[in-house]
């Protein structure tokens, strides 16, 4: 009993010290403008309200909130730290504060930058692209690889990267760091993750992409709810083609799992969705997108849900940063069978 | 006959009066569209940059100069006349896109967003006195602290 009121206390102050130091730094970002005497340091923030209906039952509710910084050390550092609050109902206080980028960038010629610190896993487009920003997202949350887990969203490690060279401006990526059901300051075990990403840009407004993921997860981790008994070794490949012109967009990201151990062989897994809108005003975007996940039968390591589902839904842009969303959802999974949801989402920045 | 040829002449002074209205629009428009200029910091922007270049640098696809000097850029405010047909002329696309654009941008950690201001004097001001940086107006008289750039050999774009 008395363990446990310390470690509330404990969390209580932690919580105390974050925001105290997220204070102090979105005062110094204020302060520290473009006109200040010191480096210029940007703080901005984005934010969503939920509605939703679901099983003849409306519920609201807000998701993250989102506070993005950026900080130029000198001609060639700079910062960028992304700190997201959100519900947690295991917490004292039901929320919650979790680092979700936090990288120092040395660019150390033209366009080729070293990162180092907790970044987003660049091995598909969305993930590279969007980050916390529901704002920026063509739907209202991510496609279902992500709560599905299929690709690690996060790596905290050391990155080579490289963008818009040369005619088809091409871009790479090369991140070395700990991997998955690691910690933000320890790796699990010996073996780094791998990722590797490269892509062009042949026209305006589109980009083709491929990347590669190479780790071993270790026996006894449950990131996907199953513990795994032994250990796994996981190869992903990841295609991406994006296009967002005037008029028409399209998205559409498939990723191949390959998880290996020495009982069951290698299992192919298989997770994909395809996003299109079509801008009739400026202002307003009605859209779908599929998602289809397909699990091996002998697979130890995912959860096994193969789910396809189908939405349909509108984006009105009221400014550049607000956004209103309205989907319909429907989903066939193995675990829950046929559902539907309706969303309604306001998204903003600021 | 008389009314008829009243109806008549005042048809052609409706359409002459039409034709007058759209060569003034068109007049201010091509305005508008030749006067800007590129203007840059006397260190590190270079003298003559092509059209596709310059795109590519207000859309952050260019961090560095060829010498090394880091890519600042300044712009007048997307809400303003001016920044709207800099938006469209650069990024195919109107004052809100724009902001929206960036606000993409930033957000990955791929670039940071240019520098604003209301007016093209505090845009001279900025670009003068920070290397690196690249801006677009709307004048021909400048100060000897900034230089004209060629875009593909010419004065205005």
């Amino acid at each position: 009993m008395i363990l446990k009121h310390l470690i509330m206390r404990n969390q209580n102050n932690l919580w105390r010290l974050t925001c105290s130091i997220l204070i102090i730094i979105g005062t110094a970002g204020a302060c520290f403008g473009q006109n200040s005497i010191l480096q210029n340091t940007h703080i901005r923030g984005f934010m969503e309200v939920d509605a939703s209906y679901q099983n003849n039952k409306v519920a609201f509710g807000f998701g993250e909130q989102d506070l993005f910084i950026t900080s130029q050390l000198n001609d060639r550092f700079s910062f960028l730290g992304e700190s997201v609050f959100k519900y947690t109902p295991n917490s004292p206080t039901e929320f919650s504060v979790s680092i979700e980028r936090a990288i120092v960038k040395y660019n150390y010629f033209g366009n080729n930058n070293l990162l180092l610190g907790k970044q987003h896993t660049p091995i598909n487009f969305w993930n590279d692209t969007y980050h916390h920003g529901r704002v920026f997202f063509p739907t209202i949350e991510r496609p279902l690889l992500f709560p599905a887990n299929f690709i690690p969203l996060h790596t905290t490690g050391i990155a080579a990267e490289g963008h818009d060279l040369g005619k088809i401006r091409f871009g790479y990526n090369l991140l070395i760091g700990n991997g998955i059901d690691s910690n933000d300051i320890a790796n699990n075990n010996k073996r780094v993750s791998i990722t590797s990403a490269i892509y062009i840009k042949p026209v305006d407004n589109l980009k083709l992409g491929v990347s590669y993921y190479n780790d071993k997860i270790s026996p006894g981790i449950t990131e996907q709810g199953n513990s795994v008994k032994w250990p796994v070794y996981q190869q992903l490949f990841t295609g991406s083609i994006s296009y967002f012109g005037k008029k028409f967009e399209l998205l559409t990201e498939g990723t191949l799992a390959l998880d290996k151990t020495d009982t069951t062989g290698t299992q192919r897994n298989w997770a994909s969705y395809i996003y299109a809108g079509y801008r009739i005003t400026d202002k307003f975007v009605p859209y779908v997108r599929l998602d289809n996940l397909q699990y091996a039968s002998g697979e130890i390591y995912y959860k096994k849900n193969n789910t396809s589902a189908f939405l349909v839904g509108m984006r009105y842009y009221v400014d550049y940063l607000l956004v209103l969303k309205m989907e319909y959802q429907h989903l066939d999974t193995h675990i829950s069978g046929k559902t539907y949801l309706v969303t309604f989402q306001i998204a903003l920045g600021f | 006959m008389n009314m008829r040829a009243n109806r008549k002449f005042q048809t052609v002074k409706n359409i002459l009066a039409g034709i007058l209205f759209t060569l003034c629009c068109l007049s201010v428009k091509a305005q508008q569209d030749t006067s800007l200029i590129v203007i840059g910091n006397t260190t590190g922007v270079p003298a003559d940059i092509k059209m596709n270049e310059l795109k590519a640098v207000f859309r952050g696809e260019k961090q560095r100069w060829k010498d090394g000097t880091k890519v600042v850029i300044a712009m007048i405010k997307t809400t303003t006349p001016l920044g709207n047909t800099i938006s469209e002329k650069i990024y195919s696309m109107n004052g809100d896109e724009v902001r929206g654009f960036w606000a993409g941008i930033s957000f990955a950690g791929k670039f940071d967003p240019p520098n604003v201001f209301n007016t093209e004097a505090e845009v001279e001001v900025f670009v003068s006195q920070n290397p690196g940086a690249i801006a677009i107006l709307n004048k021909t008289i400048l100060t000897s602290d900034v230089k004209t750039i060629l875009v593909s050999g010419k004065k205005t774009l």
